[in-house]
């Protein structure tokens, strides 16, 4: 009983950043009507490049998130046309098709990163790893550890940015006309291809700088991707695909039942145990615990 | 007075807060072509999925030839003679035009080389023989209507549901479906068809049922239609009643 | 086009099975034994995504059920092998059928994440039960004879083959399969039960793939979650269905021959960089999609003017169920004197 408050504070923290894995991997869902079976990849590449940045000039990773983000948007933004090409080529199934892409995207980059860093696995130092919080309140008593929640202070700025994006810019207007209704946005004046180029660069650049986060909190490694590419599935099904406003609950509960598990359970029960949720939902509501999904 | 081919009774069909179809009665005999209209919205559509086993009516029941067919799923439609065609043609893109209605003579001849020569049959009837082997895609509307209305009589329906089968044509390609579709009725398959266009349904219709937000508001023959006031006002709104 | 497809693939497997009169060499048969491994796997995958247009990630799955099935039979309840192979036949398609059931009904982006979890979760399931060994493991009882299980392999690959050919080319149902992947709805006003229909393709899909396995493991010696049930056997089925072109049966097993051809070349060659071949499996499947999505064959076959040769010539004859010949006979004429009317459009 007394680990209850602390299975909550680290449900809240993994659910922070499991918002960030999911709310850019839904974004291109509903953009682009793809399912980017690449996101844990992109995480994974950016925690690399976070690492290596910090080795080289031994700044701490939260400078230099937006290094990361900007190298990475890039790549998406040049890298969407080509996504474009295949989903709405007129042979094959181009949904299909586009799953089917991403995951050679997925494969290839996980073979990169395999040769090129090897199977070892790396932490990011930063300033806030070192620092704790503790709190004791009777007979609870909880630790609360810095990098995490700056982790959560980041999820949630984020979310925020991305919200105010959505909702307050015309350039969100025309992102949310588009994932409603590709043709009619079209004949409104709104250019698809340049609006989908771009979530997408923001989705991959919002990806890495959750790969930096991740790396300083937990670990940096090649094969990290897999694991938190079913995050962003479980977190997004659960949501309802498409359906931004639901990440923020999928993601903390989530976040919640792993740590409840973790605690009261074996780890490798654990992952069943997800994997068995995540499959009874798709059976009972497969648009999502909010039913909202697309 | 002989059961009716199609009977509706009180068909109904809610969308959450929606009623897209409210408490719809008629009935068609066996050889009539009936015509459903309405302005846009009317719930015409909707209740051609209904009829056709898309949907389940929320209440109220569907019976062909006496028997309940309100629950039934488009498939076991098919085979018990109902067949129809699509507002927005659903041609099958990867496949050649062949291949589309071949599928569909598999319902009444399950063995391949029957099936096979029962499609060239209506390839050569509906004019597509020499693009049977273009995939479907890369047909003209006219050429995929006319696929649409193929793969239908394929099934070799007894009661045929048109929807909007005209709708794109030039003139003189509507003249030529609206004779295909009197032949057809010659040949004794009853239809129903949604039309917007007056001058197709006023030619062939012999009764017409009215549909105004998911109600019908007359039936009758196309005559007394045209005179109809509730009608006339639902087209053109009040002023001109 | 179609009967010279026939006689070339029994021209092939003729060829194949007298190969170990010329050739001794072990290893050599091994590479065969695993080269028609395969194209057994890659068909059984294809009937799924080319014909119906479901990506099943759990592919490896049922490789794994059919796998570990025999095992456990042969070495806890100690059946002959046929017999076991045959149990694990029998539970893979128990297993299809209650996986299908519930995945089936979702649309294909949510089935490939479905059937991806599940064979995530079923290879944690191996990992702890005791009864499959956990992560050591399991050995079955040890069979020394590669003609043995070359024969074996070609026999249930061949038998698989003509029997996809026979359903997917020939009968109905290949084409029934394809009208539901190209739009469902519209099928079902057709008469099709696509429900019904892709269940039957996803057990047809899983059982072969659930008996290579069973014969893998015995072969094999020795089975363990890493080996039959990670994601590498999906992720090749996957590249050489897509490679050798979906849909067309031909297309997966000119891919699989690819492919694995040049894995096997690669690593004995290139063995320090086996890490590569990961990429290249990955920028396959990524170029392909882009520049070739019909795959090597799909491909061949479309500029050929494609769909199986169904000559017209074949129809003309007196040749006639004479019951249902007046029924078309009154629409047609019917139908004929629009048509004249036209004058061809």
């Amino acid at each position: 009983m007394e680990l209850l408050p602390q299975a909550l504070i680290d449900g809240m923290m993994l659910g922070g950043i499991y918002i960030t894995i999911a709310i850019g991997f839904s974004l291109v869902y509903g953009v682009m009507h793809i399912i980017d079976f690449a996101v844990g990849e992109w995480i994974m590449l950016g925690a690399f490049m976070g690492f290596y940045l910090n080795q080289w000039s031994g700044l701490d990773p939260f400078l230099l998130l937006p290094v990361v983000f900007l190298c990475f948007a890039l790549v998406g933004y040049l890298l969407q046309p080509v996504i474009h090409r295949v989903v709405s080529g007129r042979q094959g199934n181009p949904l299909l098709m586009g799953l089917v892409f991403t995951f050679g995207l997925a494969l290839m980059f996980r073979g990169i990163a395999l040769t090129s860093f090897g199977f070892f696995s790396h932490s990011i130092p930063s300033a806030f790893s070192s620092k704790s919080f503790f709190y004791e309140h009777g007979e609870f008593f909880v630790t609360v550890s810095g990098i995490r929640l700056a982790g959560l202070v980041y999820a949630l700025l984020i979310a925020g940015a991305l919200h105010w994006l959505l909702k307050k810019t015309n350039f969100g207007l025309g992102v949310r006309a588009l994932a409603q209704n590709r043709d009619a946005a079209a004949l409104m004046g709104v250019d698809g291809k340049r609006i989908s180029s771009y979530v997408y660069g923001i989705y991959v650049g919002i990806s890495a700088m959750t790969g930096v986060l991740i790396g300083s909190i937990l670990s940096v490694s090649a094969q990290m991707g897999p694991n938190y590419t079913i995050v962003a599935f479980f977190v997004v099904v659960l949501a309802g695909m498409g359906y931004l406003a639901g990440v923020p609950w999928a993601a903390f509960l989530l976040g919640l039942v792993q740590s409840f598990f973790l605690i009261y359970l074996d780890p490798g029960l654990t992952m069943l145990a997800v994997f068995v949720i995540l499959f009874t939902i798709l059976l009972v509501s497969p648009r999502g615990l909010f039913a909202k999904g697309v | 007075m002989a059961t009716p081919l199609l009977e509706l009774k009180s068909v109904t069909k809610t969308f959450g807060g929606l009623t897209a179809n409210n408490q719809i009665s008629f009935k068609v005999q066996t050889g009539e072509i009936v015509g459903l209209i309405g302005p846009n919205g009317a719930g015409k559509t909707t209740l051609f999925n209904v009829i056709s086993g898309y949907y389940a009516p929320s209440y109220g029941q569907i019976l062909l030839n006496g028997k309940d067919i309100s629950s039934k799923p488009p498939y076991e439609l098919a085979g018990l003679g109902i067949g129809r065609t699509f507002q927005v043609v659903k041609p099958f893109p990867g496949l050649s035009v062949l291949e589309n209605v071949l599928i569909a003579s598999f319902l009444r001849y399950p063995k391949r080389s029957h099936a096979e020569k029962h499609a060239w049959d209506i390839l050569e009837l509906t004019g597509l023989a020499d693009r049977a082997k273009v995939s479907a895609a890369g047909l003209t509307l006219a050429g995929r209507k006319r696929l649409e209305i193929g793969k239908a009589l394929a099934l070799e329906p007894t009661f045929l549901l048109l929807d909007e089968v005209v709708a794109g044509l030039n003139p003189t390609e509507v003249d030529l479906t609206i004779e295909l579709i009197l032949k057809l009725r010659d040949q004794g398959v009853t239809i129903l068809i949604v039309e917007h266009i007056m001058r197709v349904i006023m030619r062939i219709c012999d009764r017409l049922v009215v549909l105004n937000f998911g109600e019908k508001i007359a039936e009758g023959t196309p005559e007394e239609i045209s005179n109809n006031p509730s009608v006339i006002e639902a087209y053109l709104g009040d002023s001109a009643a | 086009m179609r009967n010279k497809i026939i006689s070339w693939s029994i021209l092939a497997v003729i060829a194949m099975s007298v190969v170990p009169l010329f050739v001794s060499d072990t290893f050599v048969l091994r590479i065969l034994t695993e080269a028609i491994m395969w194209i057994g796997l890659a068909i059984a995958f294809d009937v799924l995504a080319g014909y119906t247009g479901y990506l099943n990630f759990g592919h490896g799955a049922f490789f794994g059920i059919g796998a570990y099935s025999t095992a456990i039979l042969m070495v806890q309840a100690n059946w002959p092998f046929v017999m076991a192979l045959f149990a694990g036949a029998v539970i893979t398609a128990l297993c299809a059928l209650a996986a299908g059931f519930p995945t089936l009904r979702l649309r294909g982006a949510y089935f490939a994440i479905a059937t991806w979890a599940l064979s995530l979760a079923i290879q944690q399931l191996a990992l702890i039960l005791t009864i499959t060994g956990g992560p050591d493991g399991m050995r079955l009882p040890a069979l020394l004879n590669p003609l043995y299980f070359f024969y074996f392999m070609l026999g249930a690959v061949t038998t698989t083959f003509f029997l996809f050919w026979f359903l997917l080319e020939h009968a109905p149902f290949g084409l029934k399969l394809k009208a539901i992947r190209e739009d469902e709805l519209g099928a079902q006003s057709l008469g099709l039960n696509p429900t019904r229909l892709k269940i039957q393709a996803f057990v047809l899909s899983a059982v072969p793939t659930g008996i290579l396995g069973g014969i893998y493991a015995y072969w094999i010696t020795f089975i363990d979650p890493a080996s039959t049930l990670s994601d590498l056997v999906s992720d090749q089925a996957l590249v050489m269905v897509v490679f050798g072109g979906m849909g067309t049966l031909i297309g997966p097993v000119i891919g699989a021959v690819l492919i694995f051809a040049f894995k096997t070349v690669f690593w004995a060659y290139l063995s320090d960089f086996q890490l590569l071949y990961l990429i290249i499996l990955g920028a396959v499947i990524a170029l392909c999609v882009v520049f070739l999505p019909n795959g090597l064959w799909g491909t061949i076959i479309t500029r050929n003017g494609g769909n199986g040769g169904m000559k017209k010539s074949r129809m003309i004859g007196p040749k006639r169920n004479q019951k249902n010949a007046d029924k078309t006979q009154k629409l047609a004429g019917a139908l004929k004197d629009c048509v004249q009317k036209e004058g061809g459009e």
